[in-house]
Protein backbone atom coordinates (compact mmCIF):
# COMPACT_ATOMS: atom_id res chain seq x y z
CA UNK A 1 0.00 0.00 0.00
CA UNK A 2 2.54 2.55 1.10
CA UNK A 3 6.00 2.62 -0.37
CA UNK A 4 6.90 2.96 -4.00
CA UNK A 5 4.79 1.26 -6.62
CA UNK A 6 6.99 -1.27 -8.46
CA UNK A 7 6.43 0.10 -11.97
CA UNK A 8 8.49 3.16 -12.83
CA UNK A 9 6.06 4.14 -15.60
CA UNK A 10 3.20 4.39 -13.11
CA UNK A 11 5.30 6.36 -10.65
CA UNK A 12 6.47 8.89 -13.24
CA UNK A 13 3.03 9.31 -14.84
CA UNK A 14 1.38 9.85 -11.46
CA UNK A 15 4.05 12.34 -10.39
CA UNK A 16 3.66 14.33 -13.58
CA UNK A 17 -0.15 14.17 -13.60
CA UNK A 18 -0.93 15.02 -9.99
CA UNK A 19 -0.09 18.76 -10.11
CA UNK A 20 -2.22 19.13 -13.24
CA UNK A 21 -5.11 17.33 -11.56
CA UNK A 22 -4.78 19.66 -8.57
CA UNK A 23 -4.73 22.74 -10.79
CA UNK A 24 -7.83 21.51 -12.60
CA UNK A 25 -9.50 21.11 -9.20
CA UNK A 26 -8.63 24.70 -8.31
CA UNK A 27 -10.10 25.78 -11.66
CA UNK A 28 -13.31 23.93 -10.88
CA UNK A 29 -13.55 25.64 -7.48
CA UNK A 30 -12.93 29.10 -8.94
CA UNK A 31 -15.16 28.51 -11.96
CA UNK A 32 -18.25 27.38 -10.06
CA UNK A 33 -20.05 30.61 -10.94
CA UNK A 34 -19.99 29.88 -14.66
CA UNK A 35 -19.73 26.15 -15.16
CA UNK A 36 -20.54 22.91 -13.44
CA UNK A 37 -18.69 22.13 -10.26
CA UNK A 38 -17.86 24.37 -7.37
CA UNK A 39 -16.39 23.79 -3.97
CA UNK A 40 -17.43 20.20 -3.52
CA UNK A 41 -16.34 18.71 -6.85
CA UNK A 42 -13.25 20.91 -6.96
CA UNK A 43 -12.20 19.88 -3.47
CA UNK A 44 -12.53 16.22 -4.44
CA UNK A 45 -10.34 16.71 -7.52
CA UNK A 46 -7.66 18.58 -5.56
CA UNK A 47 -7.72 15.75 -3.03
CA UNK A 48 -7.15 13.27 -5.87
CA UNK A 49 -4.10 15.31 -6.86
CA UNK A 50 -2.78 14.94 -3.31
CA UNK A 51 -3.67 11.26 -2.90
CA UNK A 52 -2.24 10.01 -6.20
CA UNK A 53 1.42 10.50 -5.11
CA UNK A 54 0.60 8.90 -1.76
CA UNK A 55 -0.57 5.75 -3.50
CA UNK A 56 2.37 5.40 -5.85
CA UNK A 57 5.49 7.14 -4.54
CA UNK A 58 7.77 6.13 -1.70
CA UNK A 59 6.37 7.28 1.61
CA UNK A 60 8.94 9.92 2.57
CA UNK A 61 8.76 11.42 -0.92
CA UNK A 62 4.98 11.66 -1.08
CA UNK A 63 4.56 13.08 2.41
CA UNK A 64 7.32 15.66 2.04
CA UNK A 65 5.23 17.95 -0.19
CA UNK A 66 1.89 17.37 1.55
CA UNK A 67 2.44 16.15 5.12
CA UNK A 68 -0.25 14.18 6.91
CA UNK A 69 -1.15 17.20 9.06
CA UNK A 70 -2.60 18.81 5.90
CA UNK A 71 -5.84 16.83 6.11
CA UNK A 72 -7.17 17.97 9.49
CA UNK A 73 -5.57 21.40 9.06
CA UNK A 74 -7.22 22.17 5.70
CA UNK A 75 -10.53 20.74 6.89
CA UNK A 76 -10.52 22.89 10.00
CA UNK A 77 -9.48 26.04 8.15
CA UNK A 78 -12.18 25.50 5.53
CA UNK A 79 -14.89 25.02 8.15
CA UNK A 80 -13.70 28.11 10.06
CA UNK A 81 -13.71 30.16 6.85
CA UNK A 82 -17.27 29.06 6.10
CA UNK A 83 -18.46 30.01 9.59
CA UNK A 84 -16.60 33.30 9.26
CA UNK A 85 -18.50 33.94 6.00
CA UNK A 86 -21.66 33.43 8.03
CA UNK A 87 -20.72 35.51 11.05
CA UNK A 88 -19.06 38.47 9.29
CA UNK A 89 -22.34 39.76 7.75
CA UNK A 90 -23.93 39.54 11.20
CA UNK A 91 -21.23 41.86 12.56
CA UNK A 92 -21.97 44.22 9.67
CA UNK A 93 -25.64 44.27 10.62
CA UNK A 94 -27.10 41.66 8.28
CA UNK A 95 -28.41 38.15 8.77
CA UNK A 96 -26.34 34.97 9.06
CA UNK A 97 -24.70 34.20 5.67
CA UNK A 98 -26.25 37.33 4.11
CA UNK A 99 -23.22 38.56 2.12
CA UNK A 100 -25.10 41.61 0.92
CA UNK A 101 -24.46 43.27 4.26
CA UNK A 102 -20.71 43.15 3.57
CA UNK A 103 -20.93 45.39 0.50
CA UNK A 104 -18.39 48.19 0.91
CA UNK A 105 -19.51 51.67 -0.17
CA UNK A 106 -19.74 51.87 -3.95
CA UNK A 107 -20.04 48.10 -4.39
CA UNK A 108 -23.15 46.61 -5.86
CA UNK A 109 -25.07 44.29 -3.53
CA UNK A 110 -24.98 41.62 -6.23
CA UNK A 111 -21.17 41.94 -6.44
CA UNK A 112 -20.89 41.34 -2.69
CA UNK A 113 -23.00 38.20 -3.05
CA UNK A 114 -20.86 37.09 -5.98
CA UNK A 115 -17.71 37.41 -3.87
CA UNK A 116 -19.45 35.78 -0.92
CA UNK A 117 -20.27 32.77 -3.10
CA UNK A 118 -16.61 32.56 -4.15
CA UNK A 119 -15.47 32.66 -0.51
CA UNK A 120 -17.93 29.93 0.43
CA UNK A 121 -16.84 27.77 -2.51
CA UNK A 122 -13.22 28.07 -1.44
CA UNK A 123 -14.18 27.21 2.14
CA UNK A 124 -16.16 24.14 1.03
CA UNK A 125 -13.30 23.09 -1.26
CA UNK A 126 -10.77 23.31 1.57
CA UNK A 127 -13.01 21.39 3.97
CA UNK A 128 -13.73 18.60 1.47
CA UNK A 129 -10.06 18.38 0.46
CA UNK A 130 -9.03 18.12 4.10
CA UNK A 131 -11.68 15.56 4.97
CA UNK A 132 -10.79 13.24 2.07
CA UNK A 133 -7.03 13.46 2.59
CA UNK A 134 -7.59 12.76 6.29
CA UNK A 135 -9.68 9.68 5.52
CA UNK A 136 -7.04 8.38 3.10
CA UNK A 137 -4.20 8.96 5.56
CA UNK A 138 -6.07 7.17 8.31
CA UNK A 139 -6.84 4.20 6.06
CA UNK A 140 -3.21 4.04 4.94
CA UNK A 141 -2.11 4.13 8.56
CA UNK A 142 -0.23 7.41 8.30
CA UNK A 143 -1.31 9.79 11.04
CA UNK A 144 1.70 11.16 12.81
CA UNK B 1 -33.17 12.64 -23.17
CA UNK B 2 -33.16 9.62 -25.47
CA UNK B 3 -35.29 6.73 -24.31
CA UNK B 4 -33.15 3.93 -25.77
CA UNK B 5 -30.01 5.43 -24.19
CA UNK B 6 -31.88 5.67 -20.89
CA UNK B 7 -32.85 2.02 -21.04
CA UNK B 8 -29.29 0.99 -21.98
CA UNK B 9 -27.77 2.98 -19.11
CA UNK B 10 -30.24 1.57 -16.60
CA UNK B 11 -29.50 -1.96 -17.85
CA UNK B 12 -25.75 -1.36 -17.39
CA UNK B 13 -26.40 0.07 -13.91
CA UNK B 14 -28.36 -2.99 -12.82
CA UNK B 15 -25.80 -5.40 -14.29
CA UNK B 16 -22.81 -3.67 -12.66
CA UNK B 17 -24.62 -3.52 -9.32
CA UNK B 18 -25.46 -7.24 -9.45
CA UNK B 19 -21.88 -8.09 -10.50
CA UNK B 20 -20.48 -6.02 -7.63
CA UNK B 21 -22.62 -8.06 -5.24
CA UNK B 22 -21.80 -11.42 -6.80
CA UNK B 23 -18.02 -11.41 -7.32
CA UNK B 24 -15.88 -12.93 -4.58
CA UNK B 25 -12.87 -10.72 -5.31
CA UNK B 26 -13.42 -7.41 -3.54
CA UNK B 27 -11.12 -5.46 -5.86
CA UNK B 28 -13.32 -6.49 -8.78
CA UNK B 29 -16.35 -5.40 -6.79
CA UNK B 30 -14.79 -1.97 -6.26
CA UNK B 31 -14.11 -1.67 -9.98
CA UNK B 32 -17.72 -2.60 -10.68
CA UNK B 33 -18.94 0.04 -8.22
CA UNK B 34 -16.75 2.68 -9.89
CA UNK B 35 -18.25 1.69 -13.24
CA UNK B 36 -21.71 1.90 -11.71
CA UNK B 37 -21.00 5.47 -10.54
CA UNK B 38 -19.66 6.44 -13.94
CA UNK B 39 -22.81 5.28 -15.71
CA UNK B 40 -24.96 6.92 -13.03
CA UNK B 41 -23.08 10.14 -13.81
CA UNK B 42 -23.88 9.70 -17.50
CA UNK B 43 -27.53 9.25 -16.59
CA UNK B 44 -27.48 12.47 -14.53
CA UNK B 45 -25.80 14.31 -17.38
CA UNK B 46 -28.56 13.05 -19.68
CA UNK B 47 -31.09 14.64 -17.32
CA UNK B 48 -29.25 18.00 -17.71
CA UNK B 49 -28.06 17.78 -14.10
CA UNK B 50 -24.43 18.52 -15.00
CA UNK B 51 -23.37 19.58 -11.50
CA UNK B 52 -24.64 16.37 -9.94
CA UNK B 53 -23.06 14.33 -12.73
CA UNK B 54 -19.73 16.05 -12.15
CA UNK B 55 -19.70 15.31 -8.43
CA UNK B 56 -20.85 11.73 -9.04
CA UNK B 57 -18.05 11.17 -11.56
CA UNK B 58 -15.35 12.75 -9.40
CA UNK B 59 -16.41 11.29 -6.07
CA UNK B 60 -18.28 8.11 -6.90
CA UNK B 61 -16.23 6.88 -9.83
CA UNK B 62 -12.92 8.32 -8.68
CA UNK B 63 -12.18 8.85 -5.04
CA UNK B 64 -14.58 6.39 -3.43
CA UNK B 65 -12.89 3.60 -5.37
CA UNK B 66 -9.48 4.75 -4.13
CA UNK B 67 -10.66 4.85 -0.52
CA UNK B 68 -12.28 1.41 -0.84
CA UNK B 69 -9.09 -0.03 -2.34
CA UNK B 70 -7.11 1.49 0.54
CA UNK B 71 -9.53 -0.19 2.94
CA UNK B 72 -9.17 -3.53 1.11
CA UNK B 73 -5.38 -3.33 1.22
CA UNK B 74 -5.58 -2.61 4.95
CA UNK B 75 -7.84 -5.63 5.54
CA UNK B 76 -8.45 -8.57 3.22
CA UNK B 77 -9.23 -9.04 -0.44
CA UNK B 78 -11.45 -12.11 -0.26
CA UNK B 79 -14.85 -12.73 1.22
CA UNK B 80 -14.63 -15.53 3.75
CA UNK B 81 -17.42 -17.94 4.54
CA UNK B 82 -20.79 -18.62 2.96
CA UNK B 83 -23.95 -16.82 3.88
CA UNK B 84 -26.74 -19.01 5.20
CA UNK B 85 -29.92 -19.87 3.32
CA UNK B 86 -32.13 -18.20 5.92
CA UNK B 87 -30.21 -14.97 5.61
CA UNK B 88 -30.56 -15.03 1.83
CA UNK B 89 -34.33 -15.51 2.08
CA UNK B 90 -34.81 -12.75 4.66
CA UNK B 91 -32.59 -10.21 2.87
CA UNK B 92 -34.01 -11.11 -0.54
CA UNK B 93 -37.61 -10.66 0.56
CA UNK B 94 -36.74 -7.36 2.25
CA UNK B 95 -35.10 -6.10 -0.95
CA UNK B 96 -38.02 -7.22 -3.12
CA UNK B 97 -40.49 -5.57 -0.72
CA UNK B 98 -38.53 -2.33 -0.71
CA UNK B 99 -38.30 -2.26 -4.51
CA UNK B 100 -42.05 -2.88 -4.77
CA UNK B 101 -42.69 -0.03 -2.31
CA UNK B 102 -40.47 2.34 -4.31
CA UNK B 103 -42.11 1.37 -7.61
CA UNK B 104 -45.53 1.91 -6.04
CA UNK B 105 -44.49 5.32 -4.70
CA UNK B 106 -42.88 6.38 -7.99
CA UNK B 107 -46.29 6.09 -9.64
CA UNK B 108 -47.30 9.24 -7.74
CA UNK B 109 -44.33 11.30 -8.90
CA UNK B 110 -44.83 14.02 -11.51
CA UNK B 111 -43.25 13.45 -14.93
CA UNK B 112 -39.61 14.45 -15.38
CA UNK B 113 -39.38 18.12 -16.35
CA UNK B 114 -43.07 18.74 -15.74
CA UNK B 115 -43.44 22.52 -15.25
CA UNK B 116 -46.54 21.94 -13.10
CA UNK B 117 -44.62 19.79 -10.61
CA UNK B 118 -44.76 21.09 -7.00
CA UNK B 119 -40.97 21.45 -6.93
CA UNK B 120 -41.15 24.04 -9.71
CA UNK B 121 -43.98 26.07 -8.19
CA UNK B 122 -42.68 27.73 -5.04
CA UNK B 123 -39.22 29.30 -4.71
CA UNK B 124 -37.58 27.73 -7.75
CA UNK B 125 -38.88 30.32 -10.27
CA UNK B 126 -37.61 33.14 -8.06
CA UNK B 127 -34.14 31.58 -7.97
CA UNK B 128 -34.10 30.97 -11.72
CA UNK B 129 -35.21 34.50 -12.55
CA UNK B 130 -33.23 36.33 -9.88
CA UNK B 131 -29.88 34.62 -9.67
CA UNK B 132 -28.23 36.57 -12.50
CA UNK B 133 -29.48 39.91 -11.26
CA UNK B 134 -29.10 39.34 -7.52
CA UNK B 135 -25.83 37.42 -7.42
CA UNK B 136 -24.21 37.93 -10.85
CA UNK B 137 -23.90 34.15 -11.09
CA UNK B 138 -24.96 32.49 -14.36
CA UNK B 139 -24.84 29.00 -12.87
CA UNK B 140 -28.06 28.86 -10.84
CA UNK B 141 -26.99 25.67 -9.07
CA UNK B 142 -23.98 27.44 -7.57
CA UNK B 143 -26.10 30.45 -6.63
CA UNK B 144 -28.62 28.23 -4.85
CA UNK B 145 -25.95 26.14 -3.11
CA UNK B 146 -23.70 28.94 -1.91
CA UNK B 147 -26.07 31.88 -1.56
CA UNK B 148 -29.80 31.19 -1.34
CA UNK B 149 -29.38 27.90 0.51
CA UNK B 150 -25.94 28.38 1.99
CA UNK B 151 -27.17 27.26 5.41
CA UNK B 152 -27.79 23.78 3.97
CA UNK B 153 -24.30 23.77 2.46
CA UNK B 154 -22.87 24.76 5.84
CA UNK B 155 -24.59 21.77 7.41
CA UNK B 156 -23.37 19.49 4.61
CA UNK B 157 -19.76 20.60 4.99
CA UNK B 158 -20.00 20.12 8.74
CA UNK B 159 -21.31 16.58 8.18
CA UNK B 160 -18.43 15.69 5.83
CA UNK B 161 -15.81 17.02 8.22
CA UNK B 162 -17.42 15.34 11.21
CA UNK B 163 -17.55 12.05 9.30
CA UNK B 164 -13.85 12.30 8.41
CA UNK B 165 -12.91 13.10 12.01
CA UNK B 166 -15.06 10.25 13.34
CA UNK B 167 -13.47 7.85 10.82
CA UNK B 168 -10.02 8.94 11.90
CA UNK B 169 -10.90 8.48 15.58
CA UNK B 170 -12.17 4.94 14.92
CA UNK B 171 -9.41 3.86 12.53
CA UNK B 172 -6.28 5.53 13.83
CA UNK B 173 -3.70 2.88 14.74
CA UNK B 174 -1.87 3.37 17.99
CA UNK B 175 1.43 1.78 18.88
CA UNK B 176 1.30 -1.14 21.29
CA UNK B 177 1.10 0.03 24.91
CA UNK B 178 -0.13 3.53 24.11
CA UNK B 179 -3.44 4.36 25.72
Amino acid sequence: MTGGYPSEVVRVVCTVLSPFIAVFGLYVIAHGHYGPGGGFAGGVIVAVGAILPRMTLAEDLAYRAIPSITGPLAGGIGMLLFILCGVAPMLAGGAFLDYEALAIAGMEAARARYLGILAVEIAVGLAVFGALVLIYDVLAGRTD
Amino acid sequence: MILSLDILLFAILIVTALLALQVKDLLTAVAMLAGYSLFAALLFAGMQAVDVAFVEAALGAGLTGVLLIAAILATSRRIDGQEGMLRRVVVGSLVVGFVALMLFASGGLPDRGDPEAPAHQRVAPAYLEGSMEQTQTPNVVTAVLADYRSMDTLGETLVILTAALAASLVLVRREEGEP
